[in-house]
């Protein structure tokens, strides 16, 4: 396991959403307010880049594509559109811990969503 | 085999799989109407694509709860992948194929047409729960056309059989001389009806709305695929409306206020509509909303946003019912809303940087639940 920098804590600011590139993978960094959180950077529903499409407030993530949303901590879906209701997307997370103002990710291997395009391989 | 044409068909795969599309005809006797299978992460579906049907089209006229949103090639919510049989991708150039992996096969199900039996793989869970309604093709005519604003056309369809629709709705118009399909959303509403109204705003380069403006295309036949879209009014919700809409996209919040006042929703409910257009030369529909003001004094306030000019004071004096204000709708929205943001359900409509600024006050500002925000995403 490799704990790797990706950016200075105040790079990101309260309630916003940004991408840094680490390694060669894209890790969305979000400033909650008290913490921050580090996830990939697409929307786990339909791969919506989430630093155009996404919404940062309370804790809570929205794509505005279809608002889909997740509790930040958690990775929790919080609502889908009525036609998914079943659906259970959870939100994939990076560990990150912070040194003084950097930020570091824990960076084993890149973290990515099953569409659902693969089950018939 | 799966063989997908198109302009990019050279990056597209062509993949063996085990096929039984041999033995397969579709409807008994007519090769011309193949069948399609979709799976799904839940259930699968099958139904019959006709000859000049888009895949969508196809499966949503037999109830099949396919995703979509848009319904004309720009959103991509649409996608599937092609498992099997002969798809033609269509529009080479349409915005949605962005969300498409070629290489793998996908396709805009709203753009495509079989020419086989296929199977598709949609990478969602198709709900069991219906759409609002189960839309089909009409026939219809232009019966009517007349400006609204300098660059604002109204046009009403006569469909050859009614149409049933929620307020909140869209179709699809295909014109037999203009390639591909525009959706517009019903201004009008009534629960069962061969008239709708429609409005259009000239778009630099749009091929549809310049003809509209030059062409007279009274008695020009059109053909309609419709009712589409999920952002509906629902009386049973019991809530106060909001509703947003900018230029043309106020088609959709008509259509809502007109069923709200033929239902008498106002006798309990409130309405806060907000209105965005650039300046006084491009507003339309305010008698209309002048009417709906003046007849619920107590329940519906109307606000006229001008994004590019101060008020001129005959427009407030001319209508006296509606209040205006200058600068972008939804920021005049969150200003005359603050603190009103309880117990309503927003609706949306109009360009996507409009629709953009509205959800972001909606959300982060209003900090409104998205289960009470409705609006069908065209980008």
């Amino acid at each position: 396991m490799s704990w790797v920098r990706v950016c200075a804590a105040d790079e990101v600011s309260k309630d916003t959403l940004k991408v840094f590139k680490v390694n060669g993978v894209e890790i969305l960094v979000a400033n909650l307010g008290d913490e921050h959180r580090a996830y990939p950077p697409v929307c786990p529903h339909m791969e919506e880049p989430l630093e155009e499409s996404g919404m940062c407030a309370g804790g809570i993530l929205t794509c505005s594509k279809h608002l889909w949303q997740w509790d930040m901590r958690s990775g929790e879906l919080v609502h889908a559109a009525e036609a998914d209701e079943e659906n259970e997307r959870l939100l994939l997370m990076y560990d990150l811990k912070r040194e003084g103002n950097e930020l570091l990710v824990r960076l084993d291997h890149e973290l990515e969503y099953d569409y659902g395009e693969d089950e018939d391989e | 085999m799966a063989v997908v044409k198109g302009s990019d068909a050279g990056r597209a795969a062509v993949r063996a799989t085990p096929s039984s599309s041999g033995t397969r005809e579709g409807v008994e006797g007519r090769p011309d109407i193949p069948d399609v299978t979709v799976q799904s992460k839940a259930d699968n579906y099958s139904f019959h694509c006709e000859t000049g049907s888009n895949l969508l089209f196809a499966g949503l006229r037999e109830g099949v709860p396919l995703p979509y949103e848009c319904a004309t090639g720009t959103c991509g919510t649409c996608k599937a992948r092609v498992l099997e049989g002969d798809v033609d991708r269509g529009w080479p150039d349409a915005p949605g194929r962005a969300y498409l992996k070629a290489e793998r096969g996908e396709i805009l199900m709203c753009q495509a047409r079989a020419h086989s039996p296929c199977t598709l793989r949609v990478p969602a869970r198709l709900s069991a729960i219906p759409y609002p309604r189960v839309p089909d093709f009409f026939e219809a005519r232009v019966c009517a056309a007349h400006p609204l604003a300098s660059d604002v056309m109204s046009f009403v369809l006569e469909l050859e059989h009614p149409l049933r629709f929620e307020a909140g709705q869209f179709v699809v118009l295909e014109f037999p001389d203009i390639a591909g399909g525009r959706a517009y959303s019903m201004v009008n509403y009534a629960p069962v009806t061969t008239r709708l109204e429609f409005v259009v705003k000239r778009k630099p380069g749009g091929e549809l709305s310049n003809r509209l403006f030059t062409d007279p295309i009274e008695g020009r036949t059109v053909r309609v695929f419709g009712p589409l879209g999920k952002a509906v009014f629902r009386p049973q919700e019991d809530k106060n409306l909001l509703c947003i809409g900018g230029g043309s996209g106020i088609a959709a919040l008509m259509s809502i206020l007109s069923r709200a006042v033929g239902e008498g929703y106002f006798g309990a409910h409130a309405a806060d509509v907000f209105f965005g257009v650039r300046g006084a030369r491009d507003v339309f529909y305010l008698d209309r909303l002048s009417a709906v003001a003046a007849a619920n004094a107590d329940a519906v306030r109307v606000t006229v946003a001008l994004s590019d000019e101060d008020v001129p004071s005959a427009l407030a004096k001319r209508y006296p019912q509606l209040r205006f204000a200058s600068g972008f709708v939804h920021a005049v929205a969150a200003q005359r809303m603050a603190g009103r943001f309880e117990n309503l359900v927003a609706y949306l409509g109009g360009p996507p940087p409009m629709v953009d600024g509205a959800l972001r006050m909606l959300i982060l500002e209003a900090r409104l639940p998205a289960n009470c925000i409705r609006y069908d995403k065209f980008s």
